[in-house]
């Protein structure tokens, strides 16, 4: 594996580490779902670079990321709907003020 | 790549599933408002049953009897197999589901669910992505299976629109849900990376021919799948969504959560870890394989022990329930974590043997606690109090779902965990045995302390129990079935070991 998909491998760890690391701090709901695309888009630009220039590179990769792309949307769709449902009965979007299921 | 008309023969079981669940959604657009949806449930039972037929059917098909088994149906250029494997799961994964919605007809309006048709329809697009994820060759197949299954179970956690606890659970359920979906992908990425091909059989043929000194991409990746599908069957140290979940949810839900997102997840786990892991980076001479298997034993024995030891604090049964479920996917790691050798290769029987088990034993028992809630109006452990004074029947079955749960002798949660108690002790992994044993033992604390409840405490004055028809027959079809497991256990495990073969219908060529 050459040194070019190195790097691309480096700004996906980096950016799914942000994106873990938004969607365990953040304290706004929006800010974690968006966190959360962050973590699934790592993994859409690992998916195009090993299907370039890894070492057995195939069309695969890109038709994967497709459907990567396509369950996020709709995961991200769910995950929005059950917040306005939560919003219209709490009207909150902090996460430290959903606490009311027992520790 | 094969699919050709004639093939959509061998995916009748899920096409049965899924016409049914398009049928449904248009009937409930245009029934009148006022008529009951009741009849919905029962469609999609039909449903279900239909496609458990034709389940029955691929196996028989594959096992003709009196010749030589034939060889798995493969389609789609290997990214869907029909094997015995995928068929057992399926038949086990559709008899729980229709339980599960057989209990809560006529239950919805206890459990605050307002949008009946949409509820017995949700049920029909997750036991397909469970079916999917249980047949699946390919990393592509079983994704978009595994999110069909995990989807479809956020909404139904939030049917309950009104009630905040289920607003919450839904919402935490989305968020951990999502980023162990993240983490599964970011590990099948490197996957990918490493062999060029999404076909499971490939991956592991590529795995196999590499350089040594990839072996570090491979524990990545081994290591963030696992953590993903730690959090889908809910294994300690991934298992915090599991009991605000359940608490969340309507109880029918909580149930299907327990047993079939559990099993499918195993399925996948099962088939990817020995797959991928097991047969290729042996042959290239590295260390990885015993590591792989030393963490899927840490993590049941984390998982035993974490579960076990929160349960003992928790006066909500959904909560204890959960933490029982934790602890149960802990015993259920054990057979995938002990290697396969020439001396045990029963790894399978004893996982579907104790998966029956728990089934039965975990459907039955959250039946139980819905009609015993109901006449409480709470969830406490206290809502049992006197339960064999006021209802004799209900009792004994309970006694006998509680004793699986137990793992008290001559049931069938005590044979599921001797088996595989025996499986450790034959792989001379006693350490592991010695946390079963000890953990089983402390679990004897909270499941005794519900029955103390049902019968040392005294009944008069509290409220009336009336169970609905249908959640006293699931509880006696549970209960029974939990007995017979216990008396007839040898008959079921040769039947499963007489359908599987580990060399044709489990890796992937």
């Amino acid at each position: 594996m050459g040194g070019i998909v190195t790097s691309y491998l480096t700004l996906a760890a980096i950016l799914f580490s942000i994106g873990l690391y938004g969607a365990l701090t953040k304290k706004n709901a929006i800010i974690v779902l968006i966190s959360i695309e962050l973590m699934l888009n790592a993994v859409n630009l690992n998916l195009i670079a090993f299907s370039k220039w890894g070492i057995n590179p195939s069309i695969h990769g890109q038709i994967f990321s497709l459907f990567t792309i396509v369950v996020a949307a709709a995961e991200v769709a769910v995950g929005i709907a059950i917040l306005i449902a939560l919003y219209r009965n709490k009207a909150t979007t902090n996460v430290t003020e959903m606490d009311t299921l027992k520790r | 790549m094969r699919l050709h008309l004639a093939d959509l023969y061998y995916l009748a079981p899920e096409l049965a599933i899924l016409i049914t669940a398009v049928l449904l959604s248009l009937i409930d657009l245009f029934m009148p408002r006022n008529v009951s949806r009741t009849v919905l449930a029962w469609l999609s039972l039909a449903g279900i049953a239909v496609s458990a037929l034709f389940v029955v059917h691929f196996i028989g098909v594959l096992n003709p009897s009196g010749g030589d088994a034939i060889e798995p149906i493969q389609l789609l250029n290997h990214s869907y197999r029909v094997d015995d494997f995928a068929n057992l799961f399926k038949l086990l994964i559709l008899a729980g589901s229709a339980l599960v919605i057989f209990m809560s007809i006529s239950s919805l309006k206890e459990e605050q669910i307002y949008h009946r048709g949409e509820y017995y329809y949700l049920f029909l697009p997750a036991i397909l992505g469970a079916m999917i994820m249980s047949s699946s060759g390919d990393l592509i197949t079983l994704f978009v299976g595994m999110e069909l299954l995990s989807i479809t179970s956020y909404i139904l956690v939030a049917l309950r629109k009104m009630n905040k606890q289920a607003n919450e659970a839904a919402f935490k359920y989305v968020v951990t849900g999502s980023i162990a979906t993240a983490f599964t992908l970011y590990g099948m990425s490197f996957l990918y990376g490493m062999s060029g091909s999404t076909n499971i059989g490939e991956i592991n043929r590529a795995l196999s021919a590499l350089d040594p000194s990839f072996s570090a991409m491979i524990y990545i990746s081994f290591f963030l799948m696992l953590v993903g599908f730690g959090f889908k069957i809910a294994a300690a140290p991934f298992h915090t969504w599991a009991p605000d979940v359940y608490q969340g949810a309507a109880t029918p839900v909580a149930a299907f959560l327990s047993v079939v997102s559990k099993s499918a997840a195993f399925a996948i786990l099962f088939r990817v870890v020995y797959n991928v892991y097991f047969l290729g980076p042996e042959t290239a001479g590295m260390p990885i394989h015993s590591d792989v298997f030393l963490a899927l034993l840490v993590l049941a024995a984390a998982a035993m022990i974490l579960g076990n030891a929160m349960a003992l604090r928790q006066m909500n049964m959904r909560r204890l329930l959960a933490y029982s479920g934790i602890a149960n996917a802990g015993y259920l790691l054990v057979p995938l974590g002990i290697q396969l050798n020439g001396m045990h290769s029963s790894n399978f029987s004893e996982l579907f043997f104790y998966l029956i088990a728990y089934y039965f034993m975990n459907l039955g028992i959250f039946a139980v606690l819905m009609v015993v809630s109901r006449a409480a109006g709470h969830e406490e452990m206290s809502g049992f109090a006197g339960l064999y004074h006021r209802k004799p029947g209900l009792a004994i079955a309970t006694l006998i779902l509680v004793l699986s749960l137990a793992g008290i002798p001559f049931t069938g949660g005590f044979f599921g965990k001797l088996y595989i108690l025996l499986g450790t002790v034959r792989v001379q992994e006693y350490w592991l045995a010695l946390v079963m044993m000890l953990t089983s033992v402390v679990s004897f604390y909270y499941y005794f302390s519900i029955l103390r409840q049902i019968f040392m405490r005294p009944g008069h004055g509290l409220q009336e129990i009336r169970p609905t028809t249908t959640l006293s027959i699931t509880i006696w079809i549970c209960a029974a079935l939990s007995l017979l497991l216990g008396l007839f256990p040898q008959w079921v495990l040769t039947s499963i070991e007489r359908i599987f073969r580990l060399s044709t219908d489990f890796f992937i060529f």
